[in-house]
């Protein structure tokens, strides 16, 4: 938003820096500014200051600004010789036509804002800034002059103090001679009146170079509040931060200062003069100045409240807790975070990882997706063999049906006989005997027939257990031999080797092997029956699979249809599903074996399946 | 050879299923033999055997049909009883129409068995007459000469002796010696009963008015 609002400013500010130059080349001359210091080059606050002012006006002009600096240096040369000196410097220097706008920054008193520029250059408007704690006089606002007066914040310093060191009972109160400092010292005072149980002692006749040692054993619970020296008793010139300097790394207790240029000094903070705000809004006033504004129209502005702010690195010497600086106040000095440090960075690799995230989630999202899309089919695939095992079954019917009523039927006929023999009598108890083991035999084989339909009729998923590959085709070959001599088909088992066993499931792959048996037999419909022949057999290969085949001698598949037999749906057969070999490939490759199907070389097809030997 | 006109023949391929109606049938007072394939009964097939036969229809090698078209053929056409696991319509409506005397499936009632097989037995008792009166009839006939023969078949027609020997180109005396040697040799004493053996007999058949 912030971005947003600069960018339509700057877009703003070269719309109307176009329209100047159009309408109005001939003014398109630069502003000249003249700004009068009455302290020194080298004041840290008015250094600060001069370039905050300078700073703001530059990045909010619509003209070129140029800027002269002159500095009276009031501390070291009082009187009057030499302000004249001063005055005529300038006057002979400048002249009222190069001048767009006179800046002055006065500190003892308001003459460089007033006197000065209206001897020099009447016509040129005046700002000043002022930190002061002295008023302006009355005739400056007569001399059109506008400007912003800027206390220091005492009441908002002690209020700090309070807050960040509770247990304060004893401020010390350290100033210099000069009229403002008495007038800082002044307000201390007045201020102190509204703090209950504190009590303040102001050092005002110590020399400064004595105090370094003073501080240096204060008790708990003193403070230091520093306010303004330019000079000491002794007459010795200093500048305010240049004594906090000296005192706050000796002091035992936190020196607590009012000028926001004081700090970085070793001083833990107060509720400052910022240079940088108050140049901020001077340099605001100048431009309204410059671009026409009327400062005899613009009151002066009277500014007290200062900016909290703490040095960080003072706040974690003296051990005040972090949570006690209220909220608002501007940290200085904290060691840059990792974050403040690799802001960029720390985004980009931010994004990547969201990135990267998002992109893992939405992985996991789809394979979570995938997998119970799979397991969904494989359930289906389960239901589907189940139906098509179920069909299998009705083609079976008859054998089934068959091969229970042999042993039911041998079950009832020899219980009639028995009835016979018991009516005689004299029964043949062996022959009753013989009787009833058999009955039992065949009550045992007709369980096994129905245990039989039963397993393959029941929905089951895949059991993987070590199987007899020899039994198991032994098995399904004998379940197809009802209907193989109802079809007068001849079905041979080829075993010409001893096979390990395989893994897999028996319901399963009798299955298969029933689909293939059938399918086989059904081929062979058109054929004569004294050469319909169905050849199972199974051998190894490579060790690690066995390979069973199921060849016909029938019609054999046709070349273009080889490639589409195990496409669900596809069917050879008038009225077949198309299912069975469908379901034949789904099991086999659950069981991580293959299965394939071609033509033999003489007659009829032939289709091969392999497993996995039991390697446990 | 068993002549015995009780016996039953049972082939079934299911080796339980064949001792447990062997000894049911046993039990009931019939003579049994077991076979279990179609093949082996027929090898040991010998003309003039009695009983009848109780076959599956479904066996490896030569069915239950296949049986029953082969046993029709040969020399002792025993009538036939079949079993089925279970029956299906186009097999057993091929049975029947072939002379098969019932057609039942494993479970059947044993009352409904043993009356099944006791009719078959009692229609190769009275099939067996038959064919031997046709024999002993056909035998009767064979010691007939060509001639004698020739004017048999014209006697049984109605015709007199003088068509007879005008049809043969013989003399008519001829004929009347024919005649008198060929009511000897049948015993016969007229000439309707002369007509009945040969109808019985089922000679001339081709030139019988239907």
């Amino acid at each position: 938003m912030v971005f947003l609002v600069v960018f339509v400013a700057a877009i703003f500010g070269n719309v109307r820096c176009l329209a100047v130059n159009v309408t109005n080349l001939a003014n398109s001359q630069p502003k000249r500014v003249l700004m009068l210091f009455s302290e020194a080059k080298d004041v840290p606050g008015n250094i600060m200051l001069e370039q905050a002012v300078k700073a703001e006006m530059l990045k909010d002009s619509t003209d070129p600004v140029v800027f002269s600096s002159e500095y009276l240096d009031a501390s070291h040369f009082s009187g009057k010789e030499h302000f004249r000196v001063f005055q005529n410097y300038i006057g002979k220097k400048y002249t009222a036509n190069d001048l767009d706008l006179v800046l002055a920054f006065p500190s003892q008193d308001y003459t460089l804002a007033g006197e000065l520029p209206d001897a020099l250059f009447p016509v040129v408007p005046v700002v000043f800034v002022a930190i002061n704690e002295m008023d302006a006089p009355l005739e400056i606002s007569k001399l059109g002059v506008t400007g912003i007066v800027q206390r220091f914040d005492i009441r908002g310093t002690l209020g700090l103090i309070k807050r960040l060191q509770p247990d304060t009972r004893r401020v010390v109160v350290i100033g210099g001679s000069t009229p403002t400092d008495r007038a800082t010292l002044g307000r201390i005072e007045e201020a102190s009146q509204s703090l209950e149980g504190v009590q303040f002692e102001f050092w005002t006749n110590r020399p400064v170079a004595e105090l370094p040692g003073l501080v240096r054993s204060l008790p708990e619970g003193t403070v230091i509040l520093l306010g303004s020296i330019l000079r000491d008793v002794t007459g010795q010139t200093y500048y305010t931060p240049q004594v906090a300097q000296m005192l706050a790394p000796q002091a035992s207790v936190p020196v607590y200062v009012l000028g926001g240029w004081s700090l970085g000094t070793g001083a833990l903070g107060g509720s400052v003069v910022d240079p940088e705000d108050l140049g901020a809004r001077a340099g605001q006033l100048a431009l309204r100045v410059l671009a026409g504004a009327d400062p005899e129209n613009i009151p002066i502005d009277v500014a007290t409240k200062g900016t909290p702010m703490v040095d960080w690195r003072a706040i974690k010497r003296l051990g005040i807790k972090e949570s006690r600086v209220p909220a608002g106040t501007v940290i200085r000095f904290r060691p840059e975070t990792l974050w403040d440090e690799h802001r960029d960075l720390i985004l980009i690799l931010l994004a990547v990882f969201l990135a990267q995230a998002a992109t893992i989630t939405g992985l996991l999202v789809q394979r979570r997706e995938r997998l119970r899309a799979e397991a969904e089919i494989m359930n289906q695939r389960t239901e589907l063999a189940h139906v098509t095992r179920v069909s299998t079954m009705g083609q079976l019917t008859s054998t089934l049906a068959h091969e229970l009523n042999q042993p039911l039927g041998a079950i009832l006929r020899n219980a009639e006989a028995a009835e016979i023999f018991l009516q005689k009598e004299n029964p043949d108890l062996e022959e009753i005997r013989a009787i009833l083991a058999d009955i039992r035999k065949d009550d045992r084989r007709a369980g096994h027939v129905i245990s039989r339909m039963r397993s393959l009729l029941k929905r089951r998923s895949l059991e993987l257990k070590s199987l007899d590959i020899a039994e198991l085709l032994e098995e399904a070959i004998s379940m197809a031999q009802p209907d193989a001599r109802a079809r007068r088909v001849f079905l041979a088992l080829q075993l010409r080797e001893k096979l390990p066993a395989v893994r897999g499931d028996r319901v399963h792959l009798q299955q298969v092997l029933l689909n293939l048996i059938l399918n086989g037999m059904d081929s062979m419909a058109g054929v004569a029956a004294s050469q319909r022949l169905l050849t199972v057999s199974a051998k190894t290969t490579g060790g690690k699979t066995v390979e069973v085949s199921v060849s016909d001698t029938g019609a054999g598949i046709a070349p273009d249809k080889i490639e589409r037999l195990f496409e669900p749906f596809f069917t050879t057969k008038p009225n077949g599903m198309g299912m069975g070999l469908a379901i034949s490939q789904t099991i086999i490759e659950a069981h991580g074996g293959k299965i394939w199907g071609g033509n033999n070389e003489t007659r009829g097809a032939v289709f091969f399946f392999t497993l996995p030997v039991d390697d446990k | 050879m068993n002549l015995e006109s009780n016996t039953v023949y049972i082939v079934d391929d299911d080796a339980s299923f064949l001792t447990s109606i062997a000894r049911l049938l046993r039990a009931a007072g019939y003579s049994v033999q077991a076979f279990d394939s179609a093949q082996k009964f027929l090898d040991q097939l010998a003309p003039g055997m009695a009983g009848c036969v109780l076959a599956d229809l479904h066996m490896p090698g030569l069915n239950g049909l296949e049986l029953q078209a082969a046993l029709a053929k040969s020399a002792s056409p025993l009538p036939m009883v079949f079993m089925s696991g279970q029956g299906d319509i186009p097999s057993t409506v091929q049975a029947m129409r072939r002379g098969a005397e019932d057609f039942l499936t494993k479970l059947a009632p044993k009352d409904k068995l043993l009356d099944a097989v006791r009719r078959a037995l009692e229609r190769g008792v009275q099939e067996r007459k038959s064919r031997q009166h046709l024999q002993e009839l056909r035998g009767r006939f064979a010691a007939l000469t060509a001639r004698e023969l020739e004017v048999l078949e014209h006697v049984v027609l109605g015709k007199m002796n003088k068509e007879i020997a005008d049809d043969l180109g013989i003399n008519e005396r001829t004929v009347k010696l024919h005649r008198t040697n060929l009511t000897r040799t049948l015993q016969v004493q007229s000439v309707a009963e002369l007509t009945r053996l040969v109808v019985e007999a089922g000679l001339f058949k081709c030139e019988k008015p239907e």
